[in-house]
């Protein structure tokens, strides 16, 4: 049966009303996410809003760098069907060039949200003056420089090449992107952690986390899938991309979803186990803050939305075929990358849980920035690698 | 060593490499692989027998001994209190992994090439854990009373402490064997039913008739067969990274400086994959060339096995690195000096010789000629296994000979005892693996079969009438 | 390896045919195309008892044969669920039968029995699937009808047969032989038991 399947005929590129509706959104956004920048950095709070925006900024940024890693990978193992899929992945990785801009407010709010360790006190800390090597504020710019700008190249390159195969169809070009996947893909592995390591574990700059890295990477590929899994349903919905982008590839990613749903519950449960059974005080503080004050509340709802629903939900055949059930549990997965980003920032900034209007004026700046930038950069383009040599196979891709 | 198999036309984007070579047709490859078991046993593979057999003497020998005079032949001491026991076990552990990431995890990335390795790699891991088995076993000391192990109620009414990491293995390790057991015979029968159905004498049409089950390929077996192949591999991929998640925990959830570190779980995994591997490399070497198997075991098999290898022995680097970094990074005294006493205190040896072995070496793989050539292949996947020997040693013992107080530091020395049942743990592995060689089919023909181009019923272009029907799957 | 060549000249006599209960009708084809064109024909004009015996599982034939899909994954589910269970019920039995106090856990603490109720879920689901699937299959067995036809053997080397149940109500020995040799089957036979 899948002999007879034929490329999707045309150009591949969106339809003009939805290119138009679409952009509307995004600049929308946009303008919301420069108001909502605005408020935050104008209101009472402004190591709140700055400790938000950490919030907004990880949830977009983890977003992308997500999807550069699935694009590296299927390139690295030559993988056939998910040609299908791979340009919207492609896409979503352009955010990393907004990132290197959303950066930027970060520096100048970075006293006060990094302040545990930028702070005068940290000078007369016995601790902090041990790590003064890594954490200065000279080496943490250079270091979130190099990580921004190897992002920003990677995605951009990536997607150059993926684009000129379009039009020129030159097999040699996927052979060139085979070869840079492998390189790419310890360069990718390395960056995330460290940018885990100082980006969000240093908040506690007392607490450490070997595996800490791996978490956040998790967060990366899930939220990423999720992302993915949307925009699989929404284009199925108006059968953009035609028998190239089928429900057989939506089975896939709904796999893939439930698999990294198990993956992050593993690092997370890995991380969690160690420090409560091993018990050693500097160790389980950070789990304590997350454990009183109300925070217990979003610490189980991690365990129990993040984990268990989405498992349930996902489980079956069924529900990895089925537009609906697949975009509730990607939705939900979605909203829940957040939460656990807010859980691991916020308790360092207040002891309580407070929900506060600023927290989402913080998820709103970046995500509205990164929103219109993708308007702007991607939605002319088509919505497949239109020449790629593998499209034969993703054509006949088909779940047992 | 020089192979005589054609040279393997590799992937170019677009078009994929023959998995197997030649002109195979589905009887050649019945013939190729039932030949194996049909025919008389050569001399050279009864000499092999023989000698693995002899090494498997040693282990009994070295059991007897440790029985008979009990643990304290073991060069083991009240501070150093696990070595080469637990290394040994933890090393056959992870050899196993590999075994299940082929048949399971492969299969559920649709990895098509892993066909012609997946039954040795499961009967290799089915092996390892036999010889992990070995060690904790007899190192209870009173090997006769290991059923307490299990929750099981003796005459003192105490249950085993369900809040320890050891009796978490019991459950890991005994779910591994049953559940790897039960996939491998899974994959067996329709196997089993080609030799049944070979069979030219009744004794042989008898024994593989009631281990085939009476299978003959019904379709509606096939549905459920099929699926229940895919659910096992679905099972089977969260197994193997729970078993060694469990071993890691043996030495994570103590406060022992080197030990406690969050990472080791996903750490302890792809260094258990990546010895894994090295293993099957190594055997599958040896078996192609003697079994005659060079165009089901291709040189790409080996390549793309090469390629985990790389790909796992990064991770492992850079489970080090981060571990480095983190133990300087938590300004822990005690946590820092672990790490130093690892690269420049007395088993410097030990750390340098594992981590040029587990992340130098392997770097050569970057290079197609060395992932293509046989003589590479071999040197470097045994040098892989020596140096995850040398990881789980310099976890173990370099973290416990610096003890909490100085006057217990000790240098750990093996006894002959500890290196013979290490040496003899080999002998059961390869006597097993050498009898499952001869006696099951060594290749999943039914499997090799199904990824041959004339297997497609549509290969022709000929269209199935419901052509976009997708009556449930 | 001298002898592996003729093996089809089987030297294991299963017990002669004693004209038992009629079975069905079996027929050979060559190739795996030819089996699914003509199990589409079959089912197309009616037939319901269909099924085949491949040396490997065809892809898709399940359609052309007109097969409902396996229970398989609800039986699984349903073991995985009790081993589970019997997860939880076995951690806090000891511990209510005989509370360890270790490290200061609370007797029944439940995140770190975790890895056990993994496990257990694991094996209980791996033990279901394994067995059930034999069931489904209607094994074990040592002998079957179609086992008496003379090309048995090829099933699992590089025989593709479909076969007809006489259960089927459609099922008549000269109108069914008459389609399946129209659609190329060769060697086409009724098995007894």
């Amino acid at each position: 049966m899948s002999a007879a399947k034929k490329p999707p005929k045309g150009d591949g590129l969106l339809p003009k009303e939805l290119v138009e509706s679409w952009s509307k959104i995004g600049y929308g956004l946009g303008a919301l996410g420069v108001a909502a920048f605005a408020a935050g950095m104008l209101g009472a709070d402004q190591a709140r809003f700055g400790a938000a925006y950490l919030v907004g900024f990880m949830f977009t940024t983890t977003i992308a760098v997500g999807a550069l890693f699935f694009v590296v990978i299927q390139h690295l193992t030559k993988a056939g069907w998910s040609v299908a899929p791979r340009r919207i992945m492609e896409w979503l990785s352009q955010g990393l060039i907004a990132s290197a801009v959303l950066f930027v407010p970060l520096v100048v709010m970075a006293p006060k949200i990094w302040h545990h360790w930028m702070g005068e006190h940290a000078a007369h800390d016995q601790v902090l003056v041990q790590k003064q090597g890594y954490l200065n504020q000279p080496f943490f710019y250079a270091r979130a420089i190099v990580f921004l700008v190897v992002w920003a190249l990677l995605a951009t390159w990536f997607y150059k090449l993926s684009r000129e195969q379009d039009s020129t169809g030159d097999r040699k070009l996927s052979d060139k992107l085979q070869v840079a996947a492998a390189p790419s893909i310890a360069a990718l592995g390395l960056t995330i952690s460290f940018a885990g390591f100082d980006w969000v574990m240093s908040l506690d700059p007392h607490w450490y986390s070997t595996i800490f890295g791996v978490y956040i990477f998790a967060g990366c590929l899930l939220s990423s899938h999720a992302m993915l899994a949307l925009c699989i349903v929404r284009l199925r919905k108006d059968n953009i991309g035609g028998n190239l982008l089928t429900v057989e590839h939506q089975h896939d990613v709904g796999k893939f979803l439930f698999g990294f749903v198990v993956f992050w519950a593993y690092i997370g449960f890995s991380q969690f186990m160690l420090i409560f059974y091993a018990n050693i005080p500097e160790e389980t503080v950070w789990y304590l803050h997350r454990w009183n004050h109300g925070w217990h509340v979003v610490s189980m709802g991690l365990f129990l939305l993040h984990f268990i629903a989405p498992f349930l939900m996902l489980l079956s055949r069924t529900a990895k075929r089925d537009p609906r059930l697949l975009a509730a549990g990607a939705g939900l997965l979605l909203f829940m990358h957040w939460v656990d980003l807010y859980w691991l920032v916020m308790p360092n900034f207040d002891e309580h849980f407070h929900f506060q209007w600023v927290d989402i004026a913080g998820l709103l700046a970046p995500v509205g920035v990164t929103a219109a930038w993708l308007s702007k950069r991607v939605l002319a383009d088509p919505v497949y690698p239109l020449k790629d040599p593998y499209i034969p196979e993703a054509l006949k891709a088909e779940n047992l | 060593m020089a192979t005589s198999a054609p040279v393997t036309p590799g992937d170019t984007p677009g078009t994929r490499a023959k998995l197997v070579l030649g002109q195979p047709t589905f009887k050649t490859v019945n013939e190729d692989i039932a030949s194996i078991v049909e025919s008389k046993p050569t001399p050279k593979y009864l000499l092999g027998l023989m000698f693995a057999a002899s090494i498997l003497l040693v282990m009994v020998g070295s059991l007897v001994k440790l029985v008979y005079s009990g643990v304290g032949v073991w060069g083991l001491d009240n501070t150093v209190f696990w070595a080469w026991d637990i290394t040994g076990f933890v090393f056959w552990i992870g050899i196993g992994h590999a075994g299940t990431l082929i048949s399971a995890i492969l299969f559920l990335f649709r990895q098509k090439w892993r066909t012609s390795i997946n039954r040795a790699a499961e009967a290799m891991t089915i092996f390892a854990v036999m010889a992990a088995g070995i060690y904790p076993a007899f190192h209870v000391g009173r090997v006769w009373l290991l059923y307490w192990v299990f929750p099981v109620p003796n005459q003192m009414s105490m249950w085993p402490n369900f809040k320890s990491p050891l009796l978490w293995d019991v459950f890991a390790v005994s779910t591994y064997a049953t559940v790897s057991i039960l996939f491998w015979y899974l994959g067996l029968v329709p196997d089993l039913a080609t030799i049944r159905d070979r069979a030219k004498t009744k004794l042989r049409y008898l024994i593989y008739g009631i281990l085939s089950l009476g299978w003959r390929g019904s379709h509606r077996g096939w549905l459920s067969y099929e699926k229940a192949y895919l659910i096992l591999a679905g099972l089977s991929t969260p197994l193997v990274l729970s078993v060694h998640t469990v071993v890691s925990f043996d030495f994570a959830t103590s406060v022992v400086p080197g030990w406690h570190t969050t990472i080791f779980p996903p750490y302890f995994v792809a260094g258990a994959i990546f010895s894994g591997f090295a293993m099957v490399i190594t055997l599958m070497i040896v078996a192609r060339k003697v079994l005659g198997l060079e165009h089901m075991i291709t040189i790409r098999h080996l390549e793309n096995m090469s390629k985990i290898i790389l790909a796992t022995g990064s991770m492992v680097g850079y489970a080090y690195a981060i571990e480095f970094f983190i133990a300087w990074y938590g300004a822990v005294e005690y946590e820092r000096y672990a790490f130093l006493n690892r690269m420049f205190g007395p088993y410097w040896w030990a750390y340098w010789s594992m981590v040029s072995c587990n992340v130098i070496f392997p770097q050569l793989f970057w290079f197609k000629k060395v992932r293509t050539s046989i003589p590479a292949l071999f040197a470097i996947s045994i040098v892989v296994n020596i140096g995850m020997w040398f990881e789980r040693f310099v976890i173990i013992v370099t973290s416990l000979h610096r003890d909490y107080i100085p006057s217990s530091w000790t240098y750990f020395t093996p006894s002959i005892w500890d290196i013979s049942l290490f040496v003899g743990t080999f002998g059961l592995f390869l006597t097993m693996f050498l009898l499952f060689c001869k006696f099951l089919p060594v290749i999943a023909a039914s499997e090799v079969k199904g990824v041959m181009p004339q297997a497609d019923p549509h290969g022709d272009d000929h269209h199935g009438k419901d052509e976009e029907a997708h009556a449930h799957g | 390896m001298a002898d592996a060549h003729d093996t089809h000249e089987s030297e294991v006599v299963l017990p002669e045919p004693d004209k038992g209960e009629l079975w069905g009708m079996m027929g050979l084809f060559d190739t795996p195309a030819d089996l699914y064109h003509a199990a589409e024909e079959l089912r197309d004009a009616g037939y319901k008892g269909l099924d085949a015996m491949t040396p490997f599982p065809v892809h898709g034939l399940e359609r052309a044969l007109g097969l409902k899909p396996t229970p398989l994954p609800f039986l699984v589910l349903g073991g995985g669920a009790a081993g589970l269970a019997s997860g939880i019920a076995l951690t806090w039995y000891v511990n209510y039968d005989y509370a360890l106090n270790i490290s200061g856990k609370v007797p029944f603490s439940w995140h770190i029995y975790i890895p056990v109720y993994f496990e257990l879920t694991v094996l209980l689901s791996a033990l279901t699937c394994f067995f059930a699937t034999w069931a489904l299959c209607k094994l074990p067995t040592f002998f079957h009808p179609t086992m008496r036809h003379k090309s048995f053997p090829r099933t699992t080397d590089d025989g593709f047969f479909l076969t007809v149940d006489a259960t089927d109500p459609k099922y008549d020995s000269a109108s069914t032989r008459k389609l399946l040799e129209k659609l190329g089957a060769k060697e086409v036979e009724e098995v007894h038991s």
